[in-house]
Order: structure tokens, then sequence, then C-alpha cells
């Protein structure tokens, strides 16, 4: 039988032409917590976060969830913004809050690339996806796919 | 709103008949889907197995994980498991998303341990728990300021000298 499980959901959704919002659950058979995040598109900084803790270990665990609020300003373009997120969410809180926005951060690329294919193939339904997901990337170097 | 994009991620840990750990490790978003499985031999929890696929659209770039995926077998999950996964799945030639999985994947096999102590603790008394993780924390230091409740305005850190 199954003696562990983790599940990690991430959506994103387009409020405006400028953010990305980000919705993310982790539930496993010890932990389970959801934040929600907006990060403006233009470079990839996390303007506002919030959270849910949900079953924890700890009774001093619920005192992560103001600790969100530091990762408010990072980028998810610079250099160890993963480590930094771990470090200051992770440590300095909960380190699974810093998995939930680690995930988030990285479908970014994913989900602004998801948008793009999804509005040229309402244009061209036949459009070839595979050379339209390698051109993105070739026009996009400063992405991190994950 | 509806949603423009969805990912689902799951990692499963498995224990089989002749004492390994089956670890499945699955993604599936827009424009992805990806399967990873390790088998883990206790105790050293030396990777013994691991195999990779890739589906729908994923990068050029990363074709290559079901081959690049076997550079870890032979690793044990341990110390200094982040630096060794991230030197041979990484690199210009790597794929991250395979990092991404080992070391999920590894973090899983840790959990699966660690749920039983946990569960065995669950009808002690505030106090007898209060007691049995500042008994922890003697034990790994390692884990003191890790997170909010183990920083040293905690009350659980309280008395320690740690």
């Amino acid at each position: 039988m199954i003696t562990f499980n983790r599940s990690q959901v991430i959506g994103a959704e387009f409020p405006d032409d400028k953010t990305i919002r980000f919705n993310g659950t982790q539930e496993d058979h010890i932990y389970a917590m959801e934040i929600n995040m907006d990060v403006r598109i233009a470079d990839a900084e996390i303007i506002a976060i919030n959270g849910v803790i949900k079953r924890y270990t700890n009774f001093m665990c619920p005192e992560a969830v103001p600790v969100l609020q530091t990762a408010v300003g990072i980028s998810l373009r610079e250099d160890g913004w993963d480590r930094r997120v771990m470090r200051e969410i992770g440590r300095k809180g909960c380190e699974h809050f810093a998995e939930i926005v680690i995930e988030c951060g990285r479908c970014l690329d994913q989900a602004l690339m998801s948008k793009d294919l999804s509005v040229a193939l309402e244009k061209d339904p036949n459009l070839d996806q595979e050379q339209f997901i390698q051109t993105w990337i070739e026009e996009h170097p400063d992405i991190q796919l994950g | 709103m509806i949603l423009r994009f969805l990912r689902n991620k799951v990692v499963e840990v498995e224990p089989l008949s002749d004492g390994n750990l089956a670890v499945s490790w699955r993604l599936t978003d827009d424009l992805l889907k990806a399967e990873i499985n390790l088998k883990v031999k206790p105790p050293e929890l030396e990777i013994v197995e691991a195999e990779a696929s890739l589906d729908r659209l994923p990068p050029k770039a990363w074709l290559s994980a079901p081959q690049l995926i076997k550079k870890v077998e032979g690793v044990r999950v341990g110390s200094g498991l982040r630096k060794i996964v991230r030197g041979l799945l990484g690199g210009p030639d790597g794929c991250a998303l395979l990092i991404y999985a080992v070391l999920e994947s590894s973090n899983a096999v840790i959990l699966h341990y660690t749920r039983p102590g946990i569960a065995a603790r669950e009808n002690l008394s505030d106090e007898e728990k209060m007691a049995l993780t500042k008994e922890m924390l003697k034990n790994n230091p390692r884990l003191v300021r890790s997170c909010v409740a183990f920083q040293d305005d905690s009350p659980i850190m309280q008395g320690l000298d740690l």
C-alpha cells in the first residue's frame, strides 16, 4: 500500500494583462496548506501573497502565515530566487509554504507559454504546436522551465 | 475566473515485497506530462533503478531525460544529495525537471519514515509533546532555526541552549 502521498495543484489565471494569479495547494499525509500569489508579468515580481495552513504538526506552525509576506518583492527571475524563497519563507516560516511558492514560480513560464499557445491555436487550429513551443523558448531566453 | 493553466503533481511511496521502496513522481499540466519512477533500497537508501518519460510538449532540450535519469542510479538519499543530483542532472545538457523530481521523490522517502513517528505522538498531552520536541531538537541540532517553530524566540526553544 502507499505509505506516503503528496499532491500539489497549481492553477494560474490572468486577472489583467499585467498580472498572473496563482493558487497553489499542497496536501500530503502529514501537512496541508494553500497560497494565493499575484505576480507582475513584466519583471516576475511577487506583488501580493496570502496563505492558509490547514494541517500541521506543531502548535507554532500557524505563526508561519505572516512570514509569507516576506515573499513580496522577490522576483521569480532573479538568480537563486528559489533558494531565497526557501531561506526567507522556509527556514523562517514553513518549508511547505516555501515549496508551494516555488512550485508556483516554476509554473510561471509554463503558464505564459500555455496562454500564448492557446491564443495562437484560436487563430490557427492546425498550428505546429511543437514548433511553436520551440520558437517561444528561443524567443524568451530568460525563462526557467520546470 | 476560469484558469488558463493547471498543473497537478503527485509523488507516492510504496514499500515493495522485496524490501525496496517504489517512488512514483508524476506531473501533468497543459503542456507537459512527466513520469519518474525510482526504486530505493534501504537501509542505505540507494537509488537502484531510475526511469523517466516525458510526453505532450516537452522542450527539445529535455528529450534525453530517459537516458539522463540513469545517472542517479547508485546515488544514496542522504547528506549532499542536492549537490550531487544538481551535478548529475543539471548544466546546459541537463534537465531541471528531473532534478526537481529526484529531490522531491527523495524527500517523500524521508517523509515515509517520518510519518509513523508523527502519528505516534498525536495522542500525547501538550506537555508530553513539548518535552519530546525539545528532546528531538537536542538530538538533531540542525533543526534549530529551520522553521518558525524552532526560532530562538519560540516557546519551544525556551530552556534550550542550542
